[in-house]
């Protein structure tokens, strides 16, 4: 479309659903930035008012204002890409006459450093190996437990269609449309006691049936595909190597809810997952499982991808919601829940990438199979995204209540030569830290964690070694949060910077005792009034900063 | 309401504020009942015109059974709910919040000319002791001086990002015509591309002025009389331009209007006012003002005369044309623009005075 | 209005028609863009592409003066669909079966040959109206100021008639009046056919009560003059008219044909003049009495929605002006004219509760937070918000007229090409003595322009902003173009606020036969650059 005019592009998605994001990256396509004359013709297009379309524009990191800037250098300065050199390169590329800049953590931790060109992912350890990488595949698996997710993800072909039904997938759709009924396929789910795996864990099958018995259509199922959390980078590997799943999952859930749509709210940062999904969806369509009157069955789902443009607050699903309808990515007061109000306030089900894709594994084995995948009391699986200052990182699919320790050692090979590991981060940053001095007992389950004043979240675990500075550490974690937080609540608007600014220990001259009252006080204010879980979860990185490591926070402080 | 189908419903649910038991209606907030039992809680992005936004997170209240505290201005209330409205927790969180919000802006006391709700956050910082200086850091918001508007001052170093300019402009004009930039500490208060207000949607209704806390937004025609030494007096009266009857409080320092507010209780406007009763109330004590009865002179200019003269003058002229050409010679035409005593005065003038119906006002203009 | 500006949030489908509601009542304004929010419904009937146009879902840009076949086609559809309220119809309506048949000729066919707008449109608008659970219907002087301004407001009437849309919450027909108190002027008598309150002059009952009331034996029983025949008659010698008086009004600027107006004022023997400023029509007067002005004096008026408020003095009045009651009373008593010892605004206001019906359960002090729209008929009555409401004003059943669509009083031709139609602009009053001494509006509209089409200026060879010739039948006037797609080709707007370029020096080509109200939205001119 790189010829078409305002009005094609206008025409081509103005009574498509969910329309403003897909308008505005044609136009950022096509001029390789967002004019003031495009911004006007989407306003004009969509009737949306100019001054909130160009505030909502202004809002994305990722929505350039100046000619060429989408094909500008994005360098990742993520915690783990800082400390792989992620800072040096943005500097060479500045260097070298690029138009460089930095963005948060883009979901390569496993293989850094990403810089983000146009459409295309380059990664490498220098400014001068960058080159086009796919993503990692996952490890063989080094447990002694079954996988669920990652069970067939190594396959060769089984990201093609051909391939992921060579491998049995779409068995649990076909049989779901041919002698399901929509009660017992949200049965077996809540059975199975599967739940949230973005971090949240509510439990699925309930939060399905609430949609299902809500009479108020058409309703919606929308993944979350934003998968904006440091240290995060599950979610790309499913949809990169087992895109059928989710589309698959989706589908079922269409059905099982009584929903005729869904979109995959994709973040931006994946540039090739988002054709891989756009050329699934279109296969998939072509082969009559997608569509109206899927396998004659009665039942039509239509699914759509929606790329978002660069604000980790779009994870948070009223903001994810928001975004979608085109508004303004603020947080929705809670309640009324997206179950009951959700997309175009209808009923909708927002369900996590890894969550939608256990969906077929669970209709063709069995709720009680799944369940059984966990260690002791715990059912099933999680997804873990290991980084930073370890042999082996990447993903794993760990039986939930794995002991940390294995997953650590016996799985990644523990920390690099002669080292030895000073603290891990949980739920990629949010939360916050974990000391050595605990490490040896904890188990990933939420209940251990938790009672560590932390939790298992999205999965993310960051990996710090003896050499790091800690309080460095929590001060790019606390910038990272600073620099996203949407402005919505005081607490957190003010309060990430005022954290940021005191974890910099350059430009802060308190006393100990004053950084010490200001930061608590700013962390409680945080924690218990934020509107959202940004806010309230920033603090537990200062928190347990103080926890586990008072000493380096005393002389960070001091000097 | 005779027939108020809830009313029935609404006797059964109740709730306790502060130990207060009441009854509420459903979808009520805990913050629009508890402001009904008098409860005095905080507020900087509230306006109860606009949707509860819940961004300055200062109404949040302690609701038993739930963790953490709830924003009272979003939080729906429910059959049974207990609500402390201040407990020493709470009570400390927003002095911390609001010395958080104090840390952003440069100056906290501005004058009240600035708008109507210029003063909330003063009040509020003054009451909960917020002036420590504590988190002490970078400012916000960037002043717009650029725009030479001569209405409204966009002095965005005191802004602290609650929106109610933008939601007033949206929810409550229907205008659009300014927005919400970038985003956390960054966010500011613009129009599109970043445009004076003129080359913008903007009407020049002053609702943004009115609603702001802090005097970000302000009245610049009002600031004019900022030195003025005397108090600023208000009187509640109607504005005189068009039908719709706005209720707005004109403001005086001594003998001189120095601006107009809109009257939040209005029953016609509810708190709205356009660009000309906001605006536009200085032609009353303009320089072109007659200021004494004028009579005009063979050579057609005017004498200026005492009233005694001047209405001995206007009715010997409607005496010599009822004796020269009859009653039926003499016309009046009342005012749609004064009050009703004009009008009735100058009908009964006609009617009673010459016995005919030669009356008529100016709405077949 | 029928109904109150609080309920204008409240129908699921609005019908706005002749109204710039944006500019002129830019607050009520506000409440159909909450509607809108809500998902309403909104048709706009107008020439121009206003604001309220472009908010609008669909925009019927009829052509000037062709209200009343649009309005026959959508009563014709509506009809026909079956849309009729029929139990609202046997209830409360009477001649419904002659307007019926009445109606069969006039198809949105027909009338897209009159209104310029696709057939379809019309049908669209009438489908949505028809089918409306809350139908409001808004209008302004776009609908009045016609030559068939009182056939505009009924077929009005017949739509709302036909659907019901009358006396409930979120439904009515709202006329929105223009000045703040012309509606407080028909109250108080102002006019030439109704005592105060509305009650016709040519009731021999309130003949009677005037009489007594304001001590006047010679109390014509009928012969009501309107203002428009009154200034044809100024100067005659045979019942002509001589002396007048006028309050508050820049006669000379802002009615039609200001020749026609000016040579009718200079004919008198004597003009007195009430004003708070020295006015192009004070400066015909022979004696000028300078009036407190607003923020000055203490008074009540009421607003479009029958509310009645107070208005009170902040200041002392400017000099030595004086309320204009105080004025009136002073020529009288000097007159000997009785009952005119008034000595407050209050005093005032009371007598004309004593004698309005509509008025009765008000005075001076239970008006004070503005809490009552008339009528209160007693005192402790809550007032009436909603008219209509289970039988009409008038006790009698809603009756459907009859009317055919007649052209304006003039209209295009090989001379007079094009189409004027005249306005008002958000930051200007009528005729600015009060918004052009306001500091800083300047900034935002120091002049007036004509608006033309784009299309029509490159067609017609003029340049944008530069300075034309329009005349009409009756005089020329200079002024600035503006090329802007919110008017229609063929047809150029611009306002009367600025009397640099006073536009009513053209209009007046034709008065409604009942109201006498002038024909200002509609006057053929031509076009020359200068």
């Amino acid at each position: 479309m790189a010829d078409a005019t305002n009005e094609e592009l206008i025409g081509q998605w103005k009574n498509q659903p969910a329309p403003l994001l897909p308008l505005l990256h044609a136009f950022h396509d096509r001029d390789g930035y967002l004019s003031d004359d495009a911004l006007r013709a989407v306003s004009d297009g969509l009737k949306t008012p100019l001054a909130d379309l160009y505030g909502t524009v202004t809002f994305y990191h990722h929505f350039s204002r100046t000619p060429g800037g989408l094909d500008a250098p994005r360098v990742c300065t993520g915690n783990i890409c800082c400390m792989r050199g992620g800072n040096e390169i943005l500097e060479t590329l500045k260097a070298q006459g690029k138009a460089a800049a930095e963005m948060p953590c883009s979901g390569r931790c496993d293989e850094p450093v990403p810089v983000l060109t146009g459409h295309t992912t380059l990664a490498g350890t220098s400014a001068d190996n960058l080159k086009p990488t796919p993503s990692p595949l996952p490890a063989p698996y080094p447990g002694v437990n079954e996988e669920c997710l990652f069970s067939n993800i190594r396959k060769e072909g089984h990201n093609t269609l051909e391939g992921y039904q060579a491998n049995g997938g779409f068995s649990a759709l076909t049989k779901t449309l041919s002698s399901a009924t929509p009660e017992g396929v949200i049965e077996t789910i809540t059975a199975s006691k599967l739940a949230g795996r973005g971090g949240a864990g509510f439990p699925t099958g309930i939060k399905w049936n609430a949609v299902a018995e809500c009479d108020r259509h058409p309703k919606s199922i929308v993944c979350n595909a934003d998968e904006g959390e440091p240290g995060c980078f599950k979610d790309r590997t499913l949809m990169d190597y087992d895109p059928y799943a989710l589309i698959e999952g989706m589908i079922i859930a269409g059905f099982a809810t009584g929903a005729p749509r869904g979109f995959i709210y994709l973040r931006y940062e994946y540039p090739e997952t988002n054709a891989l999904l756009e050329r699934c969806l279109a296969e998939v369509l072509e082969a009559g499982l997608l569509g109206n009157n899927i396998q004659d069955s009665g039942f039509t789902f239509h699914l759509y991808v929606r790329r978002g443009a660069g604000a980790y607050i779009c994870g948070e699903e009223g903001s994810l919601l928001n975004s979608l309808e085109g508004k303004h990515p603020f947080p929705r007061n809670k309640p009324p829940f997206p179950v009951t109000h959700g997309f175009e306030d209808k009923p909708t089900a927002v369900n996590n990438v890894e969550t939608l894709c256990a969906v077929p594994h669970i209709i063709n084995r069995g709720a009680d199979w799944y369940q059984s995948l966990g260690l002791g009391e715990h059912a099933g699986t999680k997804l873990i995204s290991l980084s930073g200052d370890i042999k082996r990182p990447g993903n794993y699919e760990i039986p939930i209540g794995l002991p940390l320790k294995t997953l650590l050692y016996d799985w990644a090979g523990g920390p690099l030569e002669g080292r030895s590991v000073q603290a891990v981060t949980m739920a990629g940053l949010s939360g916050g830290f974990l000391g050595h001095q605990i490490l040896d007992d904890l188990t990933l389950d939420d209940p251990c964690i938790r009672s560590h004043g932390s939790f298992l979240g999205a999965g993310g675990i960051m990996v710090f070694d003896d050499t790091r500075d800690m309080v460095k550490a929590a001060h790019d974690a606390m910038a990272f949060f600073a620099h996203e937080s949407c402005g919505k609540c005081f607490p957190c608007r003010i309060g990430t910077q005022r954290l940021t600014e005191r974890l910099n220990s350059e430009s802060d001259n308190l006393s100990h005792e004053a950084w010490t009252e200001e930061v608590n006080d700013i962390g409680e204010a945080m924690k218990a009034t934020s509107a959202c879980g940004l806010g309230m979860a920033a603090p537990n990185v200062t928190d347990s900063l103080q926890k586990y490591f008072p000493d380096q926070v005393e002389a960070s402080t001091n000097n | 309401m005779i027939n108020d189908p809830n009313s029935a419903i609404a006797a059964d649910l109740s709730i306790t504020i502060d130990g207060q038991s009441t009854t509420f209606s459903e979808g009520e907030t805990i913050y629009e009942i508890s402001k009904r039992l008098q409860r005095d809680i905080p507020t900087l992005c509230y306006d109860d015109r606009l949707d509860a936004f819940g961004g300055c997170r200062l109404c949040v209240v302690e609701v038993e059974g739930i963790r953490n505290p709830v924003a009272s201005c979003t939080t729906k209330a429910s059959d049974g709910m207990v609500v402390k409205t201040a407990p020493p927790k709470i009570e400390k969180m927003r002095k911390t919040l609001l010395e958080m919000v104090a840390s952003e802006n440069r100056q906290v006391d501005v004058d009240p000319l600035r708008g109507l709700a210029s003063q909330e956050l003063s009040t509020l910082v003054n009451k909960y002791g917020a002036r420590s200086g504590r988190f002490a850091g970078a400012k916000s918001g960037t002043t717009n001086l650029q725009d030479a508007n001569p209405f409204i001052l966009r002095d965005y170093e005191q802004c602290i990002s609650c929106y109610r300019c933008v939601r007033v402009c949206a929810e409550q004009e229907g205008d659009y015509a300014i927005t919400v930039a970038n985003r956390g500490f960054d966010t500011q208060i613009t129009t599109e591309f970043n445009n004076d207000l003129r080359d913008s949607d903007c009407t020049f209704c002053g609702q943004c002025v009115q609603t702001c806390p802090t005097g970000a937004l302000a009245d610049k025609k009002a600031l004019r009389s900022e030195e003025l030494p005397e108090e600023i007096k208000k009187t509640r009266t109607v504005c005189p331009y068009c039908a719709v009857g706005c209720s707005i409080d004109l403001m005086t320092k001594g003998d001189k209007i120095v601006g107009a507010q809109p009257a939040m209780e209005g029953p016609a406007n509810k708190g709205a006012l356009c660009i000309k009763g906001q605006f536009t109330y200085d032609f009353i004590q303009h320089e072109d003002r007659l200021k004494k009865p004028l009579i005009k002179q063979a050579d057609g200019s005017f004498k200026e005369v005492e009233w005694d003269e001047a209405l001995k003058a206007a009715a010997k002229g409607f005496a010599d044309a009822r004796a020269k050409y009859g009653r039926h010679s003499i016309y009046g035409i009342a005012s749609g623009r004064a009050p009703h005593e004009a009008a009735y005065s100058m009908q009964k003038f006609i009617r009673a005075g010459f016995g005919t119906h030669h009356i008529d006002n100016c709405s077949r203009a | 209005m029928s109904n109150p500006l609080k309920d204008m949030d409240k129908p699921d489908t609005i019908f706005a028609i002749g109204t710039n509601m944006t500019e002129c009542h830019p607050v009520a304004a506000t409440g159909l863009k909450k509607a809108l929010t809500k998902g309403a419904k909104l048709v706009v009937a107008d020439p121009r592409k206003t604001r309220l146009a472009e908010l609008a879902h669909l925009h019927l840009p009829i052509r000037v003066g062709s209200d009343v076949a649009l309005l026959l086609a959508m009563a014709h559809v509506i009809v026909r669909e079956g849309l009729t309220d029929q139990e609202f119809i046997a209830d409360r309506c009477a001649e419904y079966e002659a307007f019926e048949n009445h109606l069969k000729e006039f198809t949105p066919d027909w009338a897209s040959g009159i209104c310029e707008v696709p057939a379809a449109d019309i049908e669209q608008a009438a489908l949505w109206y028809g089918k409306a659970k809350l139908g409001a219907i808004y209008y302004t002087l776009g609908i009045t100021e016609h030559i068939c301004g009182v056939d505009n407001v009924q077929s009005l009437c017949n739509l709302a008639l036909l659907t019901g849309n009358l006396g409930k919450e979120g439904t009515g027909i709202n006329p929105m009046r223009g000045q703040n108190n012309i509606q407080g002027a028909g109250d108080c008598g102002a006019v030439p056919a109704n005592y105060p309150g509305f009650q016709p002059v040519v009731n021999p009952e309130f003949h009677k009560k005037f009489k007594e009331a304001y001590q006047q034996p010679d109390l014509d029983p009928g012969n009501p003059m309107t203002k428009v025949t009154a200034l044809n008659l100024c100067g005659q010698e045979e019942n002509g008219i001589h002396a007048m008086i006028i309050d508050g009004e820049n006669t000379l600027v802002t009615d039609p044909d200001k020749n026609h107006c000016e040579k009718a004022l200079k004919a008198l023997d004597h003009l007195v003049v009430i004003d708070i400023f020295l006015t192009e029509t004070a400066q015909m007067a022979d004696v000028v009495l300078p009036a407190s002005a607003w923020g000055e004096t203490d008074g009540v008026q009421a607003n479009t929605e029958r509310r009645v408020q107070r208005l009170r003095a902040a200041v002392p009045s400017h000099g030595e002006s004086k309320p204009d009651w105080w004025i009136i009373s002073g020529i009288a008593k000097e007159l000997g004219i009785p009952g005119f010892e008034f000595e407050s605004a209050k005093d005032v206001f009371n007598e004309l509760c004593s004698l309005s019906p509509i008025y009765k359960g008000l005075n001076w002090d239970n008006i004070g937070d503005g809490n009552y729209q008339w009528p209160v008929p007693e005192e402790g009555h809550p007032g009436t918000p909603i008219l209509h409401q289970d039988e009409f004003k008038d006790g009698k059943p809603g009756l459907f007229k009859i009317i055919g669509y007649r052209d304006p009083a003039e209209v295009i031709d090989d001379d007079y090409p094009v189409w004027l139609t005249t306005g008002r602009r958000l930051q200007a009053y009528h005729t600015r003595t009060q918004t052009g001494r306001a500091s800083g509006i300047d900034y935002l509209l120091a002049e007036e322009t004509l608006e033309i089409h784009p299309d029509d200026l490159g067609d017609w060879d003029i340049a944008d902003g530069s300075t034309v010739k329009m005349a009409s039948r009756r005089g020329e006037i200079e002024l600035k173009v503006e090329a802007t797609t919110r008017s229609p080709r063929g047809t150029v707007f611009t306002s009367f606020s600025f009397a640099k370029t006073n536009v009513n020096i053209l209009t007046g080509s034709g008065y409604d036969p009942v109201t006498q109200t002038a024909e200002l939205k509609v006057c053929p001119v031509r076009i020359k650059p200068v």
